[in-house]
């Protein structure tokens, strides 16, 4: 990596056809690109497993919600009806898990929907008020008729002028460099 | 060209007739001596295939009225199965129903010289008096025949446009099935809850649960989703989906067996709840004889039983359904699949077996009954049971996919359901 590529956000190329940047994203994945992204008007089915993307880590923290709160809410009831204040109502046991069960998985699923709300924010980054290739003109196109690959300076593959052959080999019709 | 598949039809109906056939005879031995206990056996047996093709019927019309893209492929073996519905209630609950030996067994409401464990008899009881504009052997007989008939004409209308749609191609019928199931989800849902509050709450006339037709409702789908994931399974491996079932269309059926996992749960769960919390006799019987022997005061085998439904019937399920993985694995999908079948057993029995048991020997219990065990040998003829009225439903089935395309292939999606994709 050259002094001149720290400034330089990536290389970005566009597409025509559904089937070509199809193509050219496997071609990435299999030259082992990991910073990399394609951007699409619309879902292009089956593009999660032509990018080699993994599943996403989101409900790992939607469990660790979900957990946190069920322990949560057994806590609170117990702490407050068996061990600050023993209350007995309507001759039921001071704690047990049956009658406070309402309070509890109510906080198990609030905790999981906060994981689950929250982890979206973590992974992707938000909130994020402004990107680099959003002062590229041609990335209008992309919420219109054209497709767009992207390889980001930061993947330890990234050299400018193989970047850029790379992307013209794959079918690519207008490259450009993305500047930071 | 039929596949070979559904040759096989005539064995499944000569094994279920002949499993039907012993069945009936225990059942008739057993009312002839008085005893309701094979009795309940064919009703086990029935209820768990009509609970089956209950869910079936549920997700055939609620897929029709969304136009799920996944469903066409999978909808068609529902289609296939559903005219078994009106015949399993004509085979399975109406002769038990319509002989009054075995209707009065079965149904101790319907014996008013039944004695109840207070020792009065049912006849003077004023709480089946306050009921009988609706607990009154005219109107079950009739309701038991309107059943049939409502899920008859559901049935034979959602398979009649749909294979017709085979033949003439034209999307007509896709609108027709569209406007018979939005009529049919509010009709079915009242009928399945009225079938559930005949057929099993009323085996024990005192008590009521307003959330018992959507406890059946849930079960219902539970048991229909685990059926066609264990169905596609087998058709997936040398059937007629060979090769057109892809790991979408399992990981939409796991998604719904998990939703209906946790509702079934909430549903057993909130039935429970209330009646604990609200604490009144009257109410809380049906758990405390599901729970506590009578005679000794002790935990019975049904506490065993509750207990595997909620450790067996929901957090192995609901746990195991969690991860990703387990949607999309054949093999692991299929083993959820049994587990749920296996619970949903448990939760029949639960709820039809348990019942108070009063003779005049047995007044020197402190409660005045006994009640029902669960571990009898019954239990294997409940088994044969279900193998027999599962026989017959695998041979209309069967039957149904030799006469008619087994993929709907001019469903205007059946090339987005081919393809589906998560």
């Amino acid at each position: 990596m050259n002094e001149r590529n720290e400034r330089i956000h990536g290389v970005a190329c566009t597409f025509r056809q559904v089937s070509d940047v199809f193509h050219a994203a496997e071609q990435v994945r299999d030259a082992g690109w990991k910073n990399w992204d394609v951007h699409t008007p619309f879902p292009i089915h089956g593009m999660d497993q032509a990018m080699g993307l993994p599943r996403s880590p989101i409900p790992r923290l939607t469990l660790l919600g979900g957990i946190t709160g069920f322990i949560s809410g057994c806590l609170l009831t117990w702490y407050m009806n068996s061990y600050d204040y023993p209350l007995i109502v309507g001759g039921k046991p001071y704690w047990s898990v049956i009658f406070p069960f309402p309070v509890i998985y109510e906080c198990t699923i609030l905790f999981a929907a906060f994981g689950t709300f929250f982890g979206q924010f973590i992974f992707n980054r938000l909130p994020h008020h402004h990107h680099p290739l959003f002062d590229l003109p041609q990335f209008s196109r992309v919420s219109d008729d054209t497709f767009m690959i992207v390889l980001e300076a930061r993947d330890p593959q990234f050299h400018l002028d193989e970047s850029r052959n790379f992307l013209l080999s794959l079918g690519g019709q207008e490259i450009t460099v993305i500047r930071d | 060209m039929p596949h070979a598949l559904t040759d096989h039809w005539k064995k499944f109906l000569v094994a279920g007739v002949v499993a039907l056939a012993v069945v009936w005879c225990f059942a008739f031995n057993g009312v002839s001596h008085g005893d309701y206990r094979q009795g309940l056996s064919v009703l086990v047996g029935a209820m768990f295939w009509i609970s089956i093709l209950i869910g079936m019927l549920m997700l055939t019309m609620i897929t029709r009225v969304f136009d799920a893209g996944w469903a066409p492929l999978i909808r068609r073996n529902w289609e296939h199965m559903l005219i078994a519905l009106p015949i399993l209630i004509i085979i399975g609950i109406a002769p038990l129903a319509f002989i009054p030996a075995s209707r009065h067994l079965l149904w101790e409401w319907t014996n008013a010289a039944h004695v109840l464990p207070s020792g009065h008899m049912v006849g003077a009881d004023p709480i089946l008096q306050a009921k009988s504009w609706f607990l009154n052997e005219n109107f079950f007989l009739a309701r038991i025949a309107l059943y049939t008939v409502i899920f008859g004409v559901l049935a034979v209308l959602l398979r009649r446009w749909s294979f017709a749609q085979d033949t003439d191609r034209t999307a007509r019928h896709t609108h027709r099935l569209h406007a018979v199931s939005a009529v049919g989800i509010p009709l079915s849902a009242i009928t399945l809850t009225m079938l559930a509050f005949d057929f099993l709450m009323a085996l024990s006339y005192h008590w009521f649960s307003t959330m018992y037709g959507v406890w059946f409702f849930a079960l219902s789908i539970r048991l229909a989703l685990a059926a066609t994931v264990i169905l596609t399974y087998k058709l997936s491996n040398g059937g007629w989906l060979d090769g057109l079932l892809n790991q979408a269309h399992r990981h939409v059926l796991g998604c719904l067996m998990l939703a209906f996992t946790v509702f079934w749960a909430y549903i057993s769960f909130s039935q429970y709840f209330l009646i604990y919390t609200a604490n009144i006799p009257e109410e809380t019987f049906w758990y405390n004889i599901r729970e506590i022997d009578a005679v000794t005061g002790l935990k019975s085998e049904w506490w065993g039983v509750s207990m595997y439904m909620i450790f067996g019937f929901f957090f192995l399920p609901f746990l195991s359904l969690l991860p990703y993985r387990t949607k999309i694995v054949p093999g692991r999908l299929l083993t959820v699949a049994w587990i749920i079948v296996a619970g949903a057993l448990a939760d029949l029995w639960f709820n039809a077996l348990p019942r108070q048991i009063t003779q005049a020997g047995l007044t020197k219990f402190p409660e005045g009954f006994s009640v029902a065990p669960f571990l009898t040998s019954s239990l294997f003829l409940d088994l044969l049971a279900i193998i027999g009225f599962g026989a017959v439903v695998i041979a209309i089935f069967l039957w149904g996919a030799s006469k008619n395309e087994t993929i709907p292939v001019h469903d205007p999606r059946i090339l987005e359901s081919i393809n589906y994709h998560e």
